[in-house]
């Protein structure tokens, strides 16, 4: 383990997906026994970079050294043999399993099983890399850090020598997290490579030794983390001040307010005011995980808020929602577009049906021939591919599929517009076409618009609120320049007042 | 009742719950895996006339029994290429073998209708069998009947203690994680399957060759699916399965000793016996219970990409 000799290093890796230049030119190193902090936006090409490192995919062009000799990755059991091991979001465990048979899971030392030695060696392992554990009990019964650190044992066990950790903390607490970060310096600390992808700054800036900023797929800046004198400028490299993405949009005439939030709390909300008016786009943005999924289930009726006053289109939030017809003024894009704003196996006529029942249907019986037309006429107009209204939804690409949930929902002429992180995975000409649309849509309706994309938000609001642990730190209009200079640390958790 | 017919009641009991016992502890094993197997009942069917005709045919009940398992190995390979390979729908499967074993049984056992072939005969076994009470109950018994003591408690040791089966736990509860892990999921599942069956034929080949010694349709009538039902009983677990698989036998006892002695009570009321106790056992015991136990990933075929 000579400290001249990288554990990994990455040359000139390229990965380009359709349209999509994921990884452009990358070339990183990865040292043992020292913590490497990959930051960048979402999109920016991190999480590919490491699918890579992986085995997932193979890179168009350049190569991976390990230990200085080139290895071809080419399956996740080529990069398990050459030591690489990775804690993914969502964790490959067999819940009904305890921790030890989970960790010796495919890794049994012979045919027949001691629990009790099985367990004692991973109580063995877990205390010397500081993780606390019961080696006994049903990986189901645990909390998310817990499996977390079931994850962790496995790569252990498995000796893996570069540990990657796709944000790691976004299913912890605080205080797991806490845990975490002594365990990964433990792990560094006994010559263990360590890359730890994220987006939030103060972990990166208080755990790691060395910072690689990713934007747009490229590397745009890579610096010991010593060098690094604030969150603020840790921001500023991050999100950059690149020239955005121009759509024209013209100032509307504000009109009857669409959504009124007071004080509302949730799980996560904290004490939440908010309005929205017709003509208006208000893009709330943050870090994912800092409340904006209760947010957008508080106002599309999924969940109800524990304490504080909403009114949807002018009505009390348990008055709209519990009224049949409810559906007519509000429209909801998902962020999930394939799991909740279409049936996956089901045509375009049906899925145009599934939110737009009112007006095709005569008694009991469903009028398919209008459906059908008017269907055939809003994929034309949308410019669907393909313009079969036949297909199903799943034969559709991302792009066209977010078209398609937007021809339909824009066609039931919605008042209030929830869109949640409409553009996210589109390619650049489909994020255009989006955008436009929505801006459209100002005509009848108030938009609140959730989003991670800073630019996004910059590009389609009139007003931008921050939000961060639940809270609303700040609103403000989209051409106060001074603020949004500041939107990075206000994501941060900083606060819009304190001096920087 | 006497001393003297109790004890022979719970000595039929435990001979009657014998084949269910074999049955329920196969489809434990299959389910296991992750692989829903309703042919139980068809499998039992075919693995109880290819071990008849065998012990015809040779003289040797022991070769007719281990016929017997292969025979019901060979349905469920039948569900193995549907269900495994072409990953088609496993209730659809099960249910088709269950028809397609009872037609196959029927349709070459007809000839053989009404004969008798060698079989297990009862033998006391030594010291046991002379323990008061519990000894003849369960020690004056055939060797099959002792061979299926040894079986819940190995099968509890084998999903415990060795490799193959904690894989094969882990292929019925997460085939994801399974793979990640390296192995391979549908050997494991190929395994229990193929296994399962096994136990079954057993369960089957029982009734022909210890149970009626000779040969008549319908020989099963039905305790397929009570195995099936006995499985969810037993929570998965080979000990339950044991209480639950003797239950049943002695209700089946019970009626048949109530028929000879000629009650008031119309016979076919007495013959649904088993089959409400199936209903009222399945109904109290998701009653009772807090979470499903069942396999997390039963039912549900493995795609390639995953």
């Amino acid at each position: 383990m000579s400290a001249s000799v990288p554990a990994v290093s990455l040359r000139g890796i390229t990965k380009v997906f359709g349209a999509v230049r994921a990884n452009n030119d990358i070339s990183l190193d990865i040292h043992a026994g020292r913590i490497k902090a990959l930051l960048g936006e979402n999109g920016a090409g991190k999480s590919t970079l490491m699918s890579i490192l992986a085995g997932h995919y193979l890179p168009d062009s350049g190569e991976i050294l390990i230990d200085g000799r080139p290895r071809s990755l080419r399956t996740t059991k080529d990069a398990i043999r050459a030591g690489i091991g990775m804690v993914y979001q969502h964790f490959m465990l067999v819940e009904a399993m305890t921790v030890a048979e989970n960790v010796f899971l495919g890794q049994e030392p012979g045919f027949f099983l001691s629990p009790r030695a099985m367990r004692e060696q991973v109580r063995t392992l877990a205390q010397g890399f500081g993780l606390d554990i019961d080696p006994a009990a049903r990986v189901a019964d645990l909390s998310m850090g817990e499996k977390q650190r079931v994850e962790i044992l496995k790569l252990l066990q498995r000796k893996s020598r570069i540990l990657i950790f796709d944000e790691p903390t976004a299913v912890l607490t605080p205080q797991e997290a806490e845990q975490l970060f002594a365990a990964l310096r433990s792990m560094a600390a006994q010559g263990k490579a360590i890359v730890y992808i994220s987006h939030k700054l103060g972990e990166v800036m208080a755990l790691a030794d060395e910072i690689a900023i990713l934007r747009r797929g490229e590397v745009v800046d890579e610096l010991p983390a010593a060098e690094v004198h604030s969150q603020s400028d840790l921001a500023r490299r991050m999100v950059g001040r690149e020239v955005l993405l121009e759509v024209r949009r013209e100032p509307m005439e504000l009109r009857q307010n669409v959504l009124r939030l007071q004080d509302v709390r949730t799980e996560t909300l904290k004490d939440v005011c908010l309005s929205l008016r017709q003509g208006e786009v208000l893009a709330v943005v943050g870090v994912a995980g800092n409340g904006q999924k209760d947010l957008v289930e508080v106002v599309c009726g999924l969940k109800e808020p524990k304490k504080g006053e909403i009114s949807v289109l002018g009505k009390t939030w348990q008055a709209f929602f519990s009224a049949p017809a409810w559906q007519g003024g509000l429209s909801y894009i998902p962020e999930d577009r394939m799991g909740l704003a279409v049936c996956r196996g089901m045509d375009l006529v049906d899925n145009f049906l599934l939110t737009t029942r009112q007006g095709y249907s005569s008694s009991v019986w469903l009028q398919r021939d209008k459906a059908r037309t008017v269907a055939q006429e809003l994929v034309r107009q949308f410019k669907v591919q393909p313009p079969d209204v036949t297909c199903q939804a799943r034969q559709l690409s991302g792009g066209n599929l977010q078209k398609l949930v937007l021809a339909r929902e824009f066609h039931r002429r919605p008042r209030l517009i929830v869109a949640e992180q409409p553009t996210q995975g589109l390619d650049v000409s489909a994020i255009e076409e989006v955008w436009t649309t929505l801006l459209a849509a100002r005509e009848e309706a108030g938009i609140l618009l959730v989003t991670g994309d800073l630019s996004e938000a910059l590009a389609l609001a009139d007003r931008i609120a921050v939000m961060y642990g639940g809270a609303i730190v700040d609103t403000f209009p989209t051409g106060d320049r001074e603020r949004v200079d500041r939107i990075g640390q206000m994501m941060a958790g900083m606060r819009p007042d304190a001096d920087h | 009742m006497t001393p003297e017919i109790l004890l022979a009641l719970l000595a039929a009991t435990v001979q009657a719950g014998t084949p269910i016992l074999y049955a329920t502890l196969g489809e434990i094993l299959t389910e296991k895996g992750g692989i829903l197997n309703l042919g139980v009942e068809g499998m039992m069917l075919v693995g109880a006339l290819i071990g008849f005709l065998t012990a015809l045919h040779t003289g040797s009940p022991v070769l007719a029994f281990v016929a017997g398992g292969l025979g019901g190995a060979c349905m469920a390979a039948l569900h193995g290429i549907v269900c495994i390979w072409f990953m088609g729908n496993q209730v659809v499967s099960g249910l088709a073998l269950t028809i397609f074993g009872t037609g196959l049984a029927g349709f070459f056992g007809t000839p053989y209708i009404g004969r008798t072939a060698p079989g297990f005969d009862k033998f006391s076994l030594p010291l046991l069998g002379d323990i008061p009470v519990l000894g003849t109950i369960f020690f004056q018994q055939d060797a099959l009947v002792y061979f299926s003591f040894l079986i819940p408690p190995l099968l509890w040791a084998f999903f415990r203690y060795t490799r193959w089966g904690m894989a094969i736990r882990a292929a019925g509860e997460c085939p994801a994680a399974t793979r990640a892990a390296g192995l391979n999921v549908l050997a494991y599942r190929w395994g229990a399957l193929l296994g399962g069956g096994v136990l079954v034929g057993f369960g089957g080949s029982y009734l022909s060759l210890a149970y009626t010694h000779l040969w008549t349709n319908g020989l099963t009538s039905g305790r397929g699916w009570i195995a099936v039902a006995l499985v969810i009983f037993a929570f998965w677990k080979p000990s339950r399965a044991m209480i639950g698989a003797y239950l049943f036998g002695g209700i089946m006892a019970f009626q048949l000793r109530l028929q000879a002695m000629g009650t008031a009570l119309p016979s076919s009321i007495l013959l649904m016996l088993p089959y409400i106790l199936t209903i009222a056992a399945l109904a109290f015991s998701s009653w009772r219970s807090e979470r499903t136990h069942a396999p997390a990933a039963l039912g549900v075929n493995m795609e390639p990409s995953e």
